[in-house]
């Protein structure tokens, strides 16, 4: 990985298969190098055809490079990688020169030379003096070439190759940004005493940026050593911008807290050193950077300086290298440096520090040692810290601080970097500590008794000295052979009885400082307002926890019943939104949330959608009282795609519409239940499928492509041969707009005579102008095609648009001067919520025409008869016609939609429908960015080039929402208030075919 | 013997190391260079001979059955290593030495074979090889005699280092033959504590003026007496000096020791020494007024604040109620004190008394202003509410009401939660 990146940066290697540079990062070694050792260059390329197996690497023998071997370097580099090295260069000379062999590749010089130069080669005395030649002619060409022959000039290849040679081997002996580790589990309940199953959290890709949540299971079986059983389940992973350094985790109750720090912070472009999340209060999270600032971050309200150290701690150690840790009391915090940890309270202004542990002040300090890490060890003992230093580790008690409980010689080659800890149980009262160094991959155990599992009675440090070694403290140093870099914890046997969690942890929330897409989102975390930086989801959800809005009541143990595939939906969710919602509470609060965040013009329907979102993600489960059987239908159905896609698409629109306006007061959230929507979803008359409709599908399908890739419109005729009969859909009556003279209703009659129609008149109300400008914006993105920013949900909403004909999103009331086929009685339909009649409209419209966008072949059916068309048009039974198809869709890639037909649609109404329905699901112009842009209001930001996000300072915006599950008596009563629910009751005829 | 010379000059290098940091890394970068542990201590050096090269080879098959747990074999190799120490021609020694102590040890700790003269025997050996670790292997033989019951023969050992004089005494040095003087002391009242109990279950009358067991008491009391004046966290010695006199009703000297261990300013701040000081005072009944002042200094999580707080709350004046009001916010803060009921139940008696008063809703709210904003997230959602109920009920009953005198202004899920799931 190491050299791979190297090289880029470079501008020298392309990547090819073949080429050893890719193995060789196994071993955290230059390939060239690798090769450099072997000493033969012709037998080293022929050993690289075959990819060799990494070396072992043992813990007492490995060997950092070294920056004057760059000669070899380059040398190994000209030789393996000419084209690369020589490639552009021998192009342009290639006319001038004679071949005589043009077989060789390599031959872009004449083959006088060439053999020369093998001559040499087999001397090897290119090795030792790379730059003068025996021949007098070879050496002319060579004085005169030697300048522009190759890609890069040699010393500028050689100076870099030997700053990043020492870069490497600096990084090898140490490398500070690794501190903390990125490896973490967190145990889920344990039900039987045999078998421990948790989450099991690292980084994973060769360049570790990517998350990986897997879960295990450690299986004790007598007789034969435990094992790790991660056949289970499937491995859920999310890719990041940058690598991972360190991951953190802290349990709270029955939640779980993670956080995931990478090279750098938002603001200021500091390298951030420590993230630690709060094992006190959920969503805290404190962060600190090279600058020697450390930040309480409280998800939800934005960072808070907590302290601010330009200089080391004690004494001048030249290292920016921070870190920050919670202690026991949750506003003081431990800060450390490479001279020592101070507690910091910053209840007070300005703070207040206390020396907690100071380098020179312990006994028997040795000369240049140095702190390495501070670790709080919360669930050992609420007081205790641990830390290490190259020679020794400590362990700390806060009460008393600047002596030493405990003092061990870990005797480690490397400086223990990571730790892991077993509190002491039941069957074993010492508490345990794991150590493991970063580069030499030793791991270390150390025991150590005196932590009281009954915490009434403090423990007293007694001895001012360093205990000696056999009064009970006992060391075990185990060593762990190459291979992978981590280990998990071996807990042994004495763990297989530590007492189950009270509750099942639940990974709630990830957070991920370092994390940001680069251009457009930087700019919004720089703005004060939390929402923006945090995203809707996730700042709710927090207030929700902290602040307890009114709100409703939330089921926490549906969580429990969860099962893993839910729970994997939840992650799925998260991952596209840089979230992991993994808790029913989250369900409800995102929901909730998102109707919080609804303005007024929006709120019923998206309230309406969203909270269904969220139920059917609840479908299974059996607490929710009413209707079981559609929700257990609708659970089928329903993938976790579509569930993230729908989601997402939901919190954009919400976003968008949310933006530039105060927060509306909550309304009653949960006025939609479940049933009435997912209703038709779950109707399995509709869902009948047999072969022979499956046929016509695809004949269906195949038209559609043909029409596409013709350019033709899809009229009936291309598709009626595959369709068979149908009957002639009646173009329904015009509506009459008269009897609707509210102003909204006025406005979207106007809106349908075109955008200018609408502009002028919402221009001249200046109460909407804010309004004007945010549809304006969505209609300037959503007309062109070719923004691949936007997921399909964006891309279904400017489908949408298209499709409506106006630009504006807003402006689906029919009006008889257009040939459109909204069907007219579902207007009326619409606008049956007495209260928010006007303003839901054009949102109801937004969301319906992407779904029918994403409709699929079993959808068909309802083009087959005329009636089910105009069903299409209820949300409701474009949510059923939804399902089948985001389930055939990856569930991780979401794709977007072509826009094509939505201008097909414009002629031809009728057929309309179809071209939606049959839309083809991918568009790979619409791919690029995808993640990147999803959360990002800022519209025509440019897609992020690879290099600068993985430099860029980035601060993650967190959403990790707090959703709550609906409770039962919400699902049932939150209902009345909108009017979706008769409405969605006045459709179930229509679709009942 | 210039090889002892060498090796203090060793250890006095090595201690003023301490000082000298700042000159250890010249580079500038931003990147502290760490000076590590010698990467290269198992590499082979330049100019091997080949008796060095078996001791560096049996030195890595050591290494490899203790980490293996393979101890016979570690003690086979074992019984060949100390060759080592022979060598002359090796310049600094004293690594070797040291690494032949703790492995032998490590050994003879895992072994399933090792017997008392073993260890005798290898202690003997290496506190004669070298005086660098004279004090400090002395020390462990005597603990290790200790864990093996051997009190007098541990006492023993302890008394012949005690009279051990090298050279120039350096600081380490000093500090350990004061370790070694305290814990001979320490033998001396573990021997007085069973000679007190013996002859108490025999006579009853004399034991106090018993010259033979007064005896113990005075070696130990003179000797616990000195060390006592440095500076350092004495905590066992001290209780078992206070424990003695006592015993011979010396009530001032002991209340001097005391009093001088928590309030001397040039001893770390110990908590301890606050405890034991407040237990001494109780058990010789002192007034509340000296107890609290005792308890107000005492770390804010320490459980003797459950105590101090019921003093405040005895107390006739407001404003120790208030005080009181602030002791307990302050323990629940604490990760350790948050779901404990008596901590709680405390708060709601504080609060009710509170209550009688006029500007309670004033007191309360200063007291809770700095932490509205994160005590709801720490005692009060509705995960707290689950657990509470499931594993306390009695502290959902208490927290619940108490919930909205604390946090007037926000509607919070814990109670929500009980009122729905509660009942």
């Amino acid at each position: 990985m190491t050299n791979t990146m190297d090289y880029q940066k470079l501008g020298l290697l392309r990547q090819s298969p073949t080429s050893g540079w890719l193995w060789s990062s196994l071993q955290q070694d230059l390939y060239l190098q690798a090769s450099g050792q072997r000493g033969d260059m012709v037998s080293h390329g022929a050993s690289t055809s075959s990819p060799p197996a990494p070396q072992k690497l043992c813990p007492l023998a490995f060997k950092p490079p070294d920056p004057q071997d760059f000669t070899e370097h380059m040398q190994n580099f000209f030789m393996d990688h000419c084209q690369d090295a020589f490639g552009s260069m021998s192009e342009i000379l290639n006319e001038d020169l004679i071949f005589k062999q043009g077989t060789k590749k390599i031959s872009h010089i004449d083959s006088v030379y060439m053999r020369k130069m093998e001559s040499l080669i087999k001397k090897g005395k290119l090795k030792k003096r790379p730059l003068s030649f025996p021949s007098k002619v070879l050496n002319a060409y060579g004085s005169m070439l030697s300048d522009v022959l190759p890609a890069v000039p040699p010393a500028l290849l050689g100076s870099l190759l030997f700053e990043e040679l020492k870069e490497q081997r600096e990084r090898m002996l140490f490398s500070e940004a690794a501190t903390g580790g990125a490896l973490a589990f967190v145990p889920f309940s344990q039900r039987s005493s045999d078998s421990q199953s948790g989450c099991l959290l690292y980084p994973g890709n060769q360049g570790l940026d990517c998350l990986n949540f897997q879960r295990v299971e450690l299986q004790q079986h007598r007789g034969t050593p435990p094992c790790l059983n991660t056949s289970s389940s499937d491995l859920l992973s999310f890719q990041l911008k940058a690598p991972i350094r360190q991951i953190s985790t802290a349990s709270l109750i029955d939640n779980c807290c993670v956080a995931v720090r990478s090279d750098h912070l938002v603001e200021s472009g500091e390298i951030a050193t420590c993230v630690s999340v709060s094992p006190h209060v959920l969503g805290e999270v404190l962060v600190a950077s090279e600058s020697g600032a450390v930040d309480l971050w409280t998800v939800g309200k934005g960072m808070q300086r907590v302290r601010e150290e330009e200089e080391n701690l004690y004494f001048n150690a030249k290292s920016s290298w921070r870190w920050c840790e919670f202690s026991a009391h949750p506003r003081v915090m431990v800060y450390a440096d490479r001279t020592g940890v101070e507690l910091t309270d910053i209840r007070m202004s300005p703070v207040s520090n206390h020396t907690l542990f100071r380098i020179s002040n312990t006994p028997e300090c040795r000369s240049g040692e140095r702190l390495i890490l501070s670790r709080y060890l919360a669930d050992i003992h609420p007081f205790h810290h641990l830390i290490t230093t190259q020679h020794s580790a400590y362990i700390m008690d806060e009460r008393f601080p600047c002596v030493p409980m405990l003092k061990w010689d870990h005797m480690m080659q490397s400086p223990p970097m990571f730790c892991h800890t077993f509190p002491g149980s039941a069957s074993s009262r010492t508490a345990k500590v794991l150590l493991g160094s970063h580069s030499s991959q030793e791991i270390t155990l150390l025991q150590y008794s005196g932590a009281p599992q009954t915490q009434r009675q403090p423990e007293t440090p007694s001895c001012p000295t360093p205990s000696p070694p056999g009064a009970g403290h006992q060391q075990t140093v185990l060593t762990a052979d190459g291979g992978g870099g981590y280990f998990l914890p071996d807990p042994g046997h004495e763990q297989s009885h530590t007492p189950p969690p009270a509750l099942e942890k639940n990974i709630i929330s990830e957070i991920n400082p370092a994390q940001q897409p680069p251009q457009s989102l930087r700019l919004i975390s720089e703005t004060s307002s939390d929402e923006d930086i945090i995203g809707p989801t996730q700042t709710q959800s927090f207030v929700a926890e902290t602040q307890e809005e009114e709100r409703p009541e939330m089921d926490i143990y549906a969580s429990s019943n969860e099962s893993w595939s839910q729970r994997k939906s939840h992650y799925m969710k998260n991952l596209q939104l840089q979230v992991i919602v993994n808790d029913n509470d989250n369900e409800d609060q995102v929901s909730g949330l998102d109707s919080g965040l609804n303005d007024e013009t929006v709120s019923g329907l998206d309230t309406g959608l969203n909270d269904e979102t969220v139920s059917e993600e609840k479908a299974d489960i059996p607490e929710e009282p009413s209707s079981v059987e559609e929700k257990t239908s609708s659970s089928q159905k329903l993938s976790d795609g579509v569930l993230v896609t729908w989601k997402q698409w939901l919190q954009k629109v919400m976003q968008k519409s949310h933006k530039n306006k105060p927060r509306p007061q909550r309304r009653q959230p949960f006025k939609i239940t479940t049933e009435e929507l997912i209703y038709l979803s779950s109707d399995d008359e509709a869902r009948k499928e047999d072969s022979a409709e499956k046929e016509l599908v695809e004949n269906v399908r195949r038209d559609l492509r043909a029409c596409m890739t013709n350019r033709s419109l899809l009229v009936h005729s291309a598709v009626s041969a595959s369709l068979g009969d149908q009957e002639v859909v009646e173009v329904p009556n015009a509506v009459n707009t008269d009897g609707w003279g509210d102003p909204m209703s006025e406005r979207l009659t106007v809106s349908w005579q075109g955008e200018g129609a609408w502009k002028a008149c919402f221009g001249s109300s200046l109460s909407y102008q804010s309004d004007l400008s945010d549809f304006s914006d969505l209609s300037g993105w959503s007309s062109s095609a070719s923004l691949g920013a936007w997921s399909d949900s964006e891309g279904g909403l400017s489908q949408a648009e298209g499709s409506v004909g106006s630009g504006i999103p807003g402006a689906a009331t029919p009006s008889s001067s257009q040939t459109d086929t909204v069907v007219p009685t579902l207007e009326p339909g619409n606008q049956t919520p007495t209260s928010q009649r006007g303003n839901q409209t054009p949102i109801r419209n937004q969301t319906t025409t992407p779904q029918r966008g994403n409709q699929t072949p079993t959808s068909q059916q309802g083009n087959q008869t005329p009636t089910s068309q105009r069903g299409n048009q209820t949300p409701t039974s474009q949510r059923g016609n939804q399902t089948p198809s985001r389930t055939n869709a990856p569930p991780n890639t979401p794709k977007p939609l072509d826009s094509t037909p939505a201008i097909v649609r414009r002629s031809k109404p009728q057929e309309d429908y179809l071209s939606a329905l049959f839309a083809p699901q991918d568009d790979p112009s619409l791919h690029g960015g995808y993640f990147l842009e999803e959360e990002s209001p800022v519209l025509h930001a440019p897609p992020p080039v690879a290099s600068s996000s993985s430099q860029s300072a980035s601060l993650r915006s967190v959403r990790s929402g707090f959703s709550q599950s609906l409770t039962p008596s919400q699902s049932s009563q939150g209902r009345p208030g909108l009017s979706q629910a008769p409405l969605a009751k006045k459709k179930k005829p229509r679709m009942g075919f | 013997m210039d090889d002892l010379d060498r090796e203090l000059l060793a250890v006095k290098d090595l201690e003023d190391d301490n000082d000298s940091f700042d000159d250890n890394s010249s580079k500038a970068s931003t990147k502290s260079k760490l000076p590590l542990v010698n990467l290269d201590m198992h590499a082979e050096p330049p100019r091997e001979t080949g008796f060095h090269r078996s001791t560096r080879v049996c030195l890595e098959h050591i290494r490899d059955a203790l980490l293996h747990h393979r101890w016979q074999e570690a003690a086979e190799y074992m019984a060949c290593y100390p060759q080592m120490l022979e060598d002359t021609t090796n310049g600094p020694a004293q690594s070797y030495k040291e690494l032949t102590w703790r492995i032998s040890a490590e050994i003879l700790h895992h072994h399933p074979k090792s017997k008392l003269e073993d260890y005798n025997n290898i202690y003997e050996r290496m506190k004669h090889s070298g005086v660098r670790h004279y004090l400090m292997i002395c020390l462990e033989h005597s603990f290790h005699l200790l864990l093996n019951g051997h009190i007098e023969e541990a006492k023993r050992q302890l008394s012949v280092s005690e009279s051990w004089r090298y050279g120039k005494e350096s600081a380490a040095q000093f500090q350990r033959a004061k370790l070694i003087q305290a814990y001979r002391s320490l033998l001396d009242y573990i021997i007085w504590c069973d000679k007190k109990f013996t002859h108490s279950s025999t006579e009853h009358s004399d034991f106090a003026d018993n010259q033979d067991i007064r005896n113990y008491f005075r070696t130990a009391s003179v000797n616990l007496k000195e060390i006592l004046k440095n500076p350092g966290v004495w905590d066992p010695f001290i209780l078992s000096y206070v424990e003695m006199l006592e015993f011979y009703e010396d009530q001032e000297e002991a209340l001097k020791v005391l009093n001088d261990y928590a309030y001397d300013n040039s001893f770390p701040p110990n908590p301890n020494a606050h405890v034991y000081l407040y237990q001494y005072l109780k058990r010789c009944d002192t007034a509340e007024k000296k107890l609290m002042k005792v308890l107000h200094v005492l770390v804010p999580s320490h459980e003797l604040m459950l105590e101090y707080s019921s003093f405040l709350l005895q107390s006739e004046k407001s404003s120790d109620l208030q005080k009181a009001l602030g002791v307990v916010l302050e323990m629940l803060d604490f990760a350790c004190w948050r779901s404990n009921l008596d901590v709680w139940k405390r708060l709601e008696a504080i609060i009710q008394k509170l209550q009688l008063e006029k500007d309670w809703k004033d007191v309360v709210f200063t007291k809770m202003a700095d932490r509205q904003g994160w005590w709801p997230a720490l005692h009060f959602t509705n995960f707290h509410a689950s657990k509470d109920s499931e594993e306390n009920p009695e502290l959902m009953q208490v927290k619940a009401p108490l919930t909205k005198t604390l946090c007037p202004d926000l509607t919070l899920k814990y109670t929500d939660w009980q009122a729905i799931n509660g009942k």
